[in-house]
C-alpha cells in the first residue's frame, strides 16, 4: 500500500500527466455530443406513464355532445358576426353571453411596450364557481381570440363558450373554472397570469377585477382550423424553456387517444413514425424552442408562475369534429378536477421524443454537464500549467502568477457585456438592425483592439494568456453548469457553440492563426444569430424584434445567456488567439 | 511623496467602495429589498425585514419579541429607531450601512499595516517580505461581491463583523481595554464571537505597550476576561431596561441560536440536519453541533499560540461554516482575513479548486433555490446540496490556511524541507 501511494505521488510529478486534460475536454464534448445522439434509442428513452393516481384520464364517461354541437353552431355564427369589430366591442358580447350563463365576468386592460411598438389590448374572463368547492383552487380554460398564428380563433371561441355553458350545468366541479379570451396568444395571458399573481406593473397593468383561488392546470384552445381534423397537436413550451408537468400531457394523450380515438402530436410532427429519425427531431424540435425560451402559445406564461399549462392545436385532415375536441377538454377537465394536490409527481424537466416516450432529466442532464465540464477541466488545467516553472526542474518552487492583469481584462469583458444586452431590449424598431449591424462590425473588431492593448500596456506573457483563459473558462463552464439546471437546452446549445473556445491558443505560425481567426468569427454570437435567421427564413429585424418582445413582456432571459455569458467569453477567446507572439 | 500618493489612494478606495454602495442603493430602488429577502443573506439573527417587524413592535411600545419573527439584539431598536424611516428616508440606513462597511475596511487595514500576520512576537516567518499592502486588504474586502450584497441587503451582521475586527485592531495596537470592549459588542450582537475571547486575549498579551505592560499573562488574561464580563453585564443590563424590565429577550435571542428553534433555510449546515431529526435526538445533536463548534478554540490557541492572529483568522472561517445561522457576511469577514496571509498563498495548495467550488456554489445557489422555492420543480435537497458544497469550498479554505501556516513554521524548524514534498504518513 505504501509503495502503491508513493508511484501515485510520483505520478503526479510525471510531465506527461499535464498532456492528458486537453484530450480529456474533446472527449467530454464528444461524449456529451454522442450521449445526446443515444436518448431516442429504446434503452436510454422510456414509455410515458401517468404517476399522478387522483388523475384517473379517461375514467368518466364524457357528455359533451349531441344537442351541444347546435349551440356550437349558434356561437360560432356569433364570432363570426364580431370578426370584423374591435377589441372592446367583442368584449361587450362575450360579456353579455358569459353573464347570460350566469357567470361573473370581469374586464382587464393592459399595454406593452416594447421596441418602440405599443401592444394594448383587453381581457375579458369569466370565473364559474365551483358547486362543490370553496373557491380555493381554480382550473383555467382559454381561448385567445386570435390564435397562434394570427387568424381568428373562431372554433376555439366559440367552443370554450359553448363548454362554459355545459360545465355549469354540472353539480361535480370542485375546482372553479376560469374562462379566459384574451385578445390575442402572445401579450393578453401574460398580462392576466401577472396580475392574477399580483406580479404586474401597475402602471401598465390593470389589476383583476375577480379573482379565484391557486390556479391548478390550464388548458389552452387554438382551433381556427376550419375542416375536420386528424390530430390534436400538444403544444407545451413555457418561457424561458419551463415545461409542464408531464402528467398533464400524458392525460392528454390517455383521454384523446385512449376515449375518443385522436391522434396526438407534439413539436408538430406529423405523421410520427417512431423511428430513431423521426423520435431524434422531435427531441431537437424540443430542446430548439426550449433553448430559444420563447413562448410558444397562450399557454406558455402561465408556466413561470407553476400552473401546468398546455395549448392543443387541432391540424390535419380527418374526422374528428369540434365536439371530439369538446369533449377531450372536457376529460382533461374532469381529471384536473380530481386533484388532491397540484401535480407534482411526474417529471418536470423531460426530453419528449414521441407522444407516449420520454428521457428524464437524470438521464439527459449529463450532457449538458460534460459540455460544461470540458470548460472547467481546460480551466483548472491552464491553471496549474500557469504556476509551472518554464524550463522543467529548474527550481521547485511554483512559479508565482500575477493575477491583476489577467482578472482585469476578464472583468472588462463581462462588464461591457451589459451594452449590447441594454441596446438591444431599449432600441426601437426603426434603428435595431442597423444597431445589430454595427455592433456585429464592432464585436469583430474589438478583439484586435484588446489585443493591441494588452500587448502595448505589457508584454504578454505566457502565463497572461493561461490565466486569462483559464479565468474566461471558469465563469463559463460555471453559468453553463448552472443553466443547464435550469434551461438543459440552452446550455446545451451555447455549450457546443462555444466548445471551439477550449482549444483556441495563440500561435506563432500566420497560416493557423488564420485558421482560427475564421473559425472565431464564424462561432462569434453575431454571426451565429445572423446564421440562424437566414436558415430559418427570417429577416433580421423580426429576430430582434421577437428577442426584445421576449425580454420586455414575458421576462425571457435568452438575451442575458447569449450577451453576457457566451459574448464575453468569445470576446476573451478571440483576444488571446489575436495576441501578438509572446515570449515563450 | 510617497505618503500622499497612498493616502490619495487609501481615499480613492475608500471613496470608490462607498461610491458604488451608494449607486447600488440608489440606482437600483428594489435591490436592497430583493437582497433582503434572499436567504444567503439574511439569517434569521441577522435579517433586516425582521429587524424591520421588530422596530414596529418597539415603536408600538409591544415587546419586539411578542411577533415571534425578532431574534436580535434589543439594542439595535433604538439605534434604529434614531434613523428616519425607511421606506420614506431609506437612503440614512443605506449610509449607516455604508458607514459600518468603511470602518470595518479602516479596521483591515491597521490589522494588515501592523503585519502581525507576517510576524508576530514568538514567530516571524521567513516569508514575510511578500506582504500585501494594508490598502489592498482592505480593497479585497470593500469589493468583494458578498460583502457588497450583504451591506446592500442591510443584514446586521455588519455591525458585528465590524466590532470583531476592531477588537482584532485594537488588540494588534496594544489597546487591550478597547479590544475587550469591541468583542463585548460583538458578542453581545450575535453571541458566536465570544468563542474568540481566548486568541484575541493572547493576541493583545503578545502586542502589549510598553507603558502599562502586565507581565503576568494569567494577571492580564483575568482583567481581560474581567473587562468583557462587565462590558457585557452593563450591555445585557441596558437591554433589561430596555425590553421592559424582562429577561425575555435572551431565550428570543441567544436562546434562539443555541437551540435552533427558526429552522429557516441559511447557507449553513443545521437547518436541513434539524429539519430532518427526530425530536428525541435533537438536544443531543445540538450538543454535539455547538460543542464541535466550540472544540477548536481551546486547540488551535494552543497549536498556534505563537501566532494568535491566525488562530482568530481560521476560528472565523470555521465559524462561517458551523455556526447556527451563517451568511454570506461571514464568509466575507473570513476571506478579508484571508488576505492577510498572502506570504502564505505559495504554499497553499487548494486555493483555485476551493475558489472555483465556492464560485459554483454561488451561481447554482440561488438557481436551486428558485427551483425549489419559485419553479416548484426541485425540492429542499437541491438547494441543501449546494450549501453542502459552499461548505466544503470554505472548508477547503480553512484546512489550506492552516496547513500553509502550520509548514510555514515547520520549515523554521526545519530549514532542510524548504520547498521539498510532503507526505502524509
Amino acid at each position: 500500500m505504501p509503495r502503491l501511494l508513493s508511484t501515485a505521488l510520483s505520478l503526479r510529478r510525471d510531465p506527461r500527466l499535464l498532456k492528458i486534460p486537453p484530450y480529456v475536454s474533446a472527449l467530454c464534448i464528444a461524449i456529451g455530443v454522442v450521449w445526446l445522439l443515444l436518448l431516442p434509442l429504446d434503452n436510454y428513452s422510456r414509455r410515458t406513464y401517468v404517476s399522478e393516481n387522483a388523475l384517473l384520464p379517461g375514467q368518466v364517461h364524457t357528455y359533451f355532445g349531441g344537442s351541444e354541437q347546435h349551440i356550437f353552431r349558434a356561437f360560432r355564427h356569433e364570432v363570426d358576426l364580431l370578426a370584423s369589430k374591435n377589441n372592446y366591442e367583442v368584449n361587450d358580447k362575450l360579456e353579455t353571453i358569459l353573464t347570460g350563463f350566469g357567470v361573473k365576468v370581469g374586464r382587464q386592460n393592459y399595454t406593452y411596450h416594447s421596441a418602440g411598438e405599443t401592444y394594448s389590448g383587453e381581457n375579458v374572463y369569466g370565473i364559474l364557481q365551483a358547486p362543490r368547492g370553496d373557491a380555493t383552487e381554480a382550473i383555467v380554460l382559454v381561448a385567445a381570440w386570435k390564435s397562434i398564428d394570427e387568424q381568428l380563433n373562431r372554433n376555439g371561441v366559440a367552443l370554450v363558450l359553448t363548454l362554459a355553458r355545459y360545465f355549469k350545468r354540472w353539480s361535480l366541479w370542485s375546482k372553479d373554472i376560469i374562462l379566459l379570451l384574451p385578445p390575442d396568444s402572445k401579450t393578453g395571458t401574460q398580462a392576466w397570469v401577472d396580475a392574477y399573481h399580483d406580479a404586474h406593473d401597475s402602471e401598465y397593468i390593470a389589476p383583476l377585477p375577480l379573482k379565484s383561488g391557486a390556479l391548478q392546470g390550464a388548458l389552452a384552445i387554438d382551433y381556427p382550423h376550419e375542416e375536420r381534423y386528424h390530430e390534436l397537436h400538444i403544444i407545451y413550451d413555457g418561457t424561458n424553456g419551463q415545461l409542464p408537468n408531464l402528467d398533464l400531457i400524458n392525460s392528454i394523450v390517455n383521454i384523446a387517444g385512449g376515449q375518443m380515438g385522436i391522434e396526438t402530436t407534439v413539436q408538430q410532427m406529423t405523421g410520427h413514425t417512431d423511428s430513431y429519425h423521426d423520435r431524434l427531431q422531435t427531441m431537437l424540435r424540443g430542446m430548439l424552442y426550449q433553448g430559444l425560451g420563447y413562448p410558444t402559445g397562450p399557454h406558455s406564461s402561465f408556466i413561470p408562475y407553476h400552473v401546468d399549462a398546455v395549448t392543443l392545436q387541432p391540424t390535419g385532415q380527418g374526422w374528428h369534429d369540434e365536439m371530439a375536441m369538446g369533449r377531450v377538454v372536457e376529460g382533461s377537465f374532469r381529471s384536473l378536477n380530481n386533484l388532491l394536490e397540484h401535480l407534482h409527481q411526474s417529471f418536470f424537466f423531460y426530453l419528449l421524443m414521441q407522444k407516449n416516450r420520454f428521457v428524464s432529466i437524470g438521464t439527459y442532464l449529463p450532457s449538458a454537464m460534460l459540455l460544461a465540464a470540458n470548460f472547467t477541466i481546460m480551466a483548472i488545467f491552464l491553471w496549474v500549467k500557469s504556476g509551472q516553472p518554464i524550463e522543467t526542474g529548474a527550481s521547485d518552487e511554483s512559479k508565482e502568477r500575477k493575477l491583476l492583469s489577467p482578472l482585469a481584462l476578464v472583468a472588462t469583458c463581462h462588464a461591457i457585456s451589459a451594452i449590447p444586452l441594454f441596446v438591444f431590449n431599449h432600441l426601437d424598431i426603426k434603428t435595431l438592425p442597423l444597431a445589430f449591424g454595427i455592433f456585429s462590425t464592432l464585436s469583430t473588431a474589438l478583439p484586435a483592439v484588446f489585443s493591441l492593448a494588452v500587448a502595448s500596456l505589457h508584454k504578454p506573457t505566457l502565463q497572461y494568456f493561461q490565466l486569462t483563459k483559464s479565468f474566461s473558462l471558469l465563469i463559463l463552464g460555471v453559468s453553463l453548469a448552472t443553466l443547464s439546471t435550469l434551461n438543459f437546452s440552452l446550455a446545451f446549445l451555447v455549450g457546443l457553440l462555444a466548445s471551439p473556445l477550449t482549444f483556441l491558443q495563440p500561435t506563432n505560425t500566420q497560416a493557423t492563426r488564420w485558421v482560427f481567426v475564421a473559425l472565431l468569427i464564424l462561432t462569434s454570437p453575431p454571426a451565429v444569430i445572423s446564421t440562424a435567421a437566414y436558415a430559418s427564413g427570417l429577416t433580421m429585424s423580426d429576430v430582434l424584434k421577437a428577442a426584445s418582445f421576449g425580454w420586455n413582456v414575458w421576462g425571457m432571459y435568452t438575451p442575458v445567456v447569449i450577451w453576457c455569458v457566451w459574448w464575453p467569453a468569445w470576446l476573451i477567446g478571440a483576444t488571446n488567439t489575436l495576441i501578438p507572439a509572446f515570449q515563450m | 511623496m510617497s505618503t500622499t500618493v497612498t493616502l490619495q489612494s487609501k481615499v480613492g478606495v475608500f471613496a470608490g467602495a462607498a461610491l458604488l454602495r451608494l449607486v447600488l442603493f440608489a440606482a437600483f430602488p428594489s435591490l436592497p429589498d430583493l437582497l433582503t429577502g434572499r436567504v444567503e443573506i439574511s439569517t434569521p439573527v441577522t435579517s433586516f425585514k425582521r429587524l424591520q417587524e421588530g422596530l414596529f413592535l418597539y415603536n408600538h411600545n409591544v415587546s419586539p419579541y411578542d411577533g415571534g419573527v425578532f431574534h436580535q439584539a434589543p439594542l439595535l431598536l433604538p439605534l434604529f429607531s434614531l434613523l428616519p424611516d425607511v421606506k420614506t428616508w431609506p437612503i440614512f440606513t443605506a449610509l449607516l450601512y455604508i458607514l459600518v462597511d468603511l470602518l470595518s475596511a479602516y479596521a483591515l487595514l491597521v490589522i494588515a499595516d501592523s503585519g502581525e500576520a507576517g510576524q508576530s512576537k514568538h514567530f516571524t516567518s521567513p516569508r514575510r517580505a511578500k506582504r500585501s499592502s494594508g490598502l489592498l486588504v482592505a480593497a479585497a474586502f470593500l469589493f468583494n461581491p458578498y460583502t457588497i450584497a450583504s451591506c446592500i441587503g442591510r443584514s446586521t451582521s455588519a455591525f458585528t463583523n465590524c466590532a470583531i475586527l476592531f477588537a482584532i485592531a485594537k488588540a494588534l495596537s496594544g489597546s487591550p481595554f478597547n479590544s475587550m470592549v469591541a468583542i463585548s459588542f460583538a458578542s453581545y450582537l450575535s453571541m458566536y464571537p465570544i468563542l474568540l475571547l481566548p486568541p484575541l486575549v493572547l493576541l493583545a498579551y503578545d502586542r502589549q505597550s510598553d507603558k502599562r505592560r502586565i507581565d503576568s499573562a494569567v494577571q492580564f488574561s483575568l482583567r481581560a476576561i474581567l473587562i468583557a464580563a462587565t462590558c457585557i453585564s452593563l450591555l445585557l443590563a441596558m437591554s433589561f431596561a430596555l425590553t421592559g424590565n424582562s429577561w425575555d429577550f435572551l431565550a428570543r435571542t441567544y436562546g434562539i441560536q443555541l437551540t435552533l428553534s427558526d429552522l429557516t433555510p441559511t447557507v449553513g449546515l443545521w437547518w436541513y440536519f434539524f429539519i430532518e431529526i427526530f425530536d428525541s435526538f435533537r438536544a443531543f445533536f445540538l450538543a454535539v453541533f455547538w460543542l464541535h463548534l466550540v472544540i477548536y478554540v481551546g486547540g488551535l490557541s494552543i497549536r498556534l499560540r505563537t501566532q494568535p492572529l491566525a488562530v482568530l483568522t481560521i476560528l472565523l472561517g470555521i465559524f462561517a461554516v458551523f455556526k447556527p445561522y451563517p451568511s454570506i457576511s461571514d464568509t466575507s469577514l473570513f476571506l478579508a482575513m484571508l488576505a492577510l496571509y498572502r506570504h502564505l498563498y505559495p504554499i497553499m495548495r487548494y486555493t483555485y479548486v476551493a475558489s472555483a467550488t465556492m464560485l459554483y456554489a454561488t451561481f447554482l445557489g440561488p438557481a436551486f433555490y428558485h427551483l425549489w422555492i419559485y419553479a416548484g420543480s426541485g425540492n429542499a435537497n437541491f438547494f441543501y446540496a449546494i450549501t453542502l458544497v459552499w461548505s466544503l469550498g470554505q472548508s477547503l479554505f480553512v484546512s489550506d490556511l492552516t496547513f500553509a501556516v502550520l509548514r510555514d513554521e515547520w520549515e523554521v524548524e526545519r530549514p532542510d524541507m524548504v520547498g521539498k514534498e510532503i507526505r502524509q504518513i
